[in-house]
């Protein structure tokens, strides 16, 4: 028979444990199972050695032991997981796709090189799942059904596979019960039946798939997508109620999103954690950056920071860390001379790490303090004292036109009203004017202002910038009526 | 004989030298790192370093807001602004600082962050966490309250960070020791009442390599110094004295 695609190579990463591990991916001591329908399906390995079965119904496992850990199968969960998976083997290739219930085939020909031969990357393959709390079998094949099935019978690379039981291939249980009744029972059996009856007996779809598998025909695969997004999860077995104990299991996820993040050169700018409970609604949380990250440490301190402020938890039985927008990452080259600071062309002196140290005390100000706590300063075109300038994210500077006449460095946030005495403005003291009045009417369109503004002193010294009302109306004379004073700036 | 006491004696000058605060009279010129010029020559010739210091913690004690206090430091924070990539950080200034003001002075806007904290606690947290990061030239702060233990981690943490601290505290905190390398006394110029001059009087407390100082007047070169028409007996300003004052 000959091999139209046998230079090609295919990986399959298959998880036999995937419905029990998604639950178990912190370390536990406790036996944990899976059922379909009050029948154990998957078993951790202390469930195994506790002497459960699968098949055996739940009451057999509780008589073993009482304190067993059950869960209901979830396909939702798993096929999740089984994204994440696929997600994080994006790093060893771009071609990655997933196979149902619980595999992922990579096309590994083209990352051979780039990683040094086979043998390297199923090592890295197996140390990095391994981290990440999942069990695998690795099968390497030409063909992408060929690698599952070397997976799933755990075969040596490229290994024959004319000794396959069919009840191993990926065929309908109708056409596995009658090539049984034949006395069909392995793969070689199966091709050395003719190709014309087989299609006749058993369909195209059949046929198809023999072919597939030898490699005869060609078989495209849906590889997941490249833009992608990343949602990683832990499930706890027993019920957390204090914030303490969710700092390690936040430090894993981050991690994780951490190395998703350099496999792809991606940065965030904002992520959340969701935190919940089967029996109360979830509970969010996101964390934003002043500038796109990348830094495991930096989120860990973050999250932590926000983590502090949280005090009303309550109980939860799993973490869910979740990003949706990334942005590449613009390589920075490195410092030659350590710390040295150079002359940049607007003639300020900059060291490379002045931007980076920047945006993390922004991050880590934002996060313990809120979005609005700092801020950075701008002009703004307008007479009004109180609207010629505006608070702006940083970096968003706007420039205005300033005011050439003499300003207080401080401005109240509200004008101060001051009291009279002896017909002159006090504030803890009669003031004295200096200098004035400067008269500021305008902003008709608005919040229209008419006011004459003055410096005045303090008795102890001190130089306030304070005004009087004018009358609104022009026929109203001032003399007529005292107008009110403000204190309305601080000379500091 | 003559060699084993005169090492015991410099064994013990340097251990003396390692723990207590003092230094050599010779080394005072050289130890001082350049700072950034006052912009007031009467103020930089008293000032070790010859100027106000790049780090560590400069406390300016006053009674009043208002007096000048920031306008005294108006010319180092442009500079400061102007020279570096480096923010000024404002943590809890009293008022809003005012931006047109600010840029009268000649300090760059961009370069100027504030941040708004209520509880003291944050505010020592922000106030640290500012200074450790590098990221600053200057870092201006208002305490409520704080104890000179807390002063003594701005000063590591100021030290560490290559950043300038200036603490703005009441005249009552000069009773109280304080780690921190400068302190300065600010009073209102003694004026007769209605003298246009704006001045600043300051009293250098303490400072490294030198005496507390005489108290030395600091004039600003502000517009508040041009001639204007005596206002003395005018509160409410009529239209004719307006028209009388621009004719003169």
């Amino acid at each position: 028979m000959k091999r139209k695609h046998s230079d090609e190579l295919w990986l399959c990463l298959h998880f036999p444990q995937l419905p029990v591990e998604i639950f178990t991916r912190e370390k536990t001591e406790k036996p944990v199972v899976v059922t379909v329908k009050q029948r154990i399906t998957h078993m951790n390995s202390i469930a195994m050695a506790l002497g459960m079965r699968v098949g055996s119904s739940m009451d057999t496992a509780y008589v073993l032991c009482s304190n067993i850990v059950c869960f209901e199968k979830d396909h939702d969960k798993e096929l999740l997981a089984l994204n994440f998976l696929a997600q994080w083997a994006y790093q060893f290739t771009p071609h990655v796709a997933l196979k149902t219930p619980a595999s992922l085939l990579l096309d590994i020909k083209s990352s051979l090189s780039l990683f040094g031969g086979i043998e390297n990357i199923k090592i890295q393959l197996q140390k990095g799942l391994l981290h990440l709390g999942y069990s695998v079998v690795l099968g390497v094949h030409h063909t992408p059904l060929a690698a599952h099935i070397s997976a799933k019978m755990a075969l040596p690379d490229v290994a024959p596979l004319h000794d396959t039981p069919i009840e191993m291939l990926d065929i309908e249980p109708r056409i596995l019960e009658s090539l049984q009744k034949m006395g069909i029972l392995s793969l070689h059996d199966t091709l050395a039946l003719p190709h014309s009856g087989l299609t006749r007996r058993f369909g195209v779809f059949f046929a198809d798939y023999l072919q597939r598998l030898q490699g005869e025909k060609s078989d495209p695969q849906k590889f997941i997508s490249e833009q992608p997004s990343f949602l990683s999860e832990i499930t706890f077995l027993s019920d957390v109620t204090n914030v303490e104990s969710l700092v390690f299991p936040i430090r894993r996820l981050l991690q994780e999103f951490c190395e998703f993040l350099m496999a792809r050169q991606l940065k965030v700018s904002t992520f959340s954690f969701t935190l919940s409970h089967r029996s109360h609604k979830p509970r969010s949380f996101s964390i934003h950056l002043a500038e796109p990250e990348n830094d495991a440490a930096m989120f860990i301190l973050l999250t932590q920071l926000h983590l502090e402020k949280i005090n009303d938890v309550e109980e939860i039985d799993s973490i869910r860390l979740c990003a949706r927008q990334f942005l590449s990452t613009t390589a920075l080259s490195g410092d030659l001379f350590h710390g040295t600071r150079f002359q940049q062309k607007d003639g300020r002196m900059a060291g490379l790490a002045d931007h980076e140290n920047s945006a993390r005390l922004t991050n880590i100000l934002n996060a313990r303090l809120g979005q609005e706590a700092c801020f950075g300063l701008s002009l703004a075109n307008d007479h009004r004292p109180e609207k010629a300038w505006k608070p702006v994210q940083q970096g968003s500077l706007e420039m205005g036109d300033a005011e050439d006449n003499h300003r207080p460095l401080f401005l109240l946030p509200q004008p101060r009203a001051l009291s009279l005495h002896n017909g002159k403005p006090e504030f803890s003291g009669g003031l004295a004017l200096l200098q004035g009045p400067e008269r500021i009417d305008c902003g008709w369109w608005d919040t229209p202002v008419a006011r004459d503004y003055y410096v005045a002193r303090h008795p102890a010294g001190a130089l306030y910038w304070i005004f009087q009302e004018r009358p609104r109306k022009p026929s109203q004379e001032p003399s007529q009526k005292e107008q009110q004073w403000f204190l309305h700036g601080v000379f500091s | 004989m003559l060699s084993k006491p005169s090492s015991k004696q410099t064994v013990d000058l340097h251990s003396l030298m390692q723990k207590s605060g003092l230094w050599r009279a010779s080394s005072i010129e050289c130890e001082f790192k350049q700072g950034v010029s006052s912009g007031y020559p009467a103020l930089d010739q008293h000032l070790p370093g010859a100027g106000w210091p790049l780090d560590g913690v400069t406390e300016l004690l006053h009674e009043q807001q208002g007096i000048g206090e920031l306008q005294l430091l108006s010319p180092a924070l442009a500079r400061l602004s102007r020279e570096q990539t480096r923010h000024i950080l404002m943590i809890s200034p009293p008022y809003i600082p005012y931006p047109p003001a600010l840029h009268a002075l000649g300090i760059d806007l961009a370069s100027i962050l504030v941040v708004q904290v209520n509880e003291n606690k944050d505010m020592l947290w922000a106030l640290e966490q500012a200074l450790a990061s590098k990221s600053c030239s200057a870092v201006l702060c208002w305490p409520k309250k704080i104890n000179d233990k807390q002063i003594r981690r701005l000063q590591l943490a100021s030290k560490d960070g290559n950043t300038w601290n200036i603490l703005f505290r009441p005249t009552q905190a000069i009773t109280q020791s304080s780690p921190a390398e400068l302190r300065i006394h600010l009073s209102p110029a003694k004026y007769a009442p209605l003298n246009f001059h704006r001045s600043i009087h300051l009293k250098i407390l303490k400072r490294r390599g030198g005496w507390e100082s005489n108290e030395l007047k600091i004039d600003f070169d502000d517009r508040l110094n041009q001639q204007t028409p005596d206002f003395s007996e005018l509160v409410i300003p009529s239209t004719d004295n307006v028209k009388h004052e621009t004719k003169t």
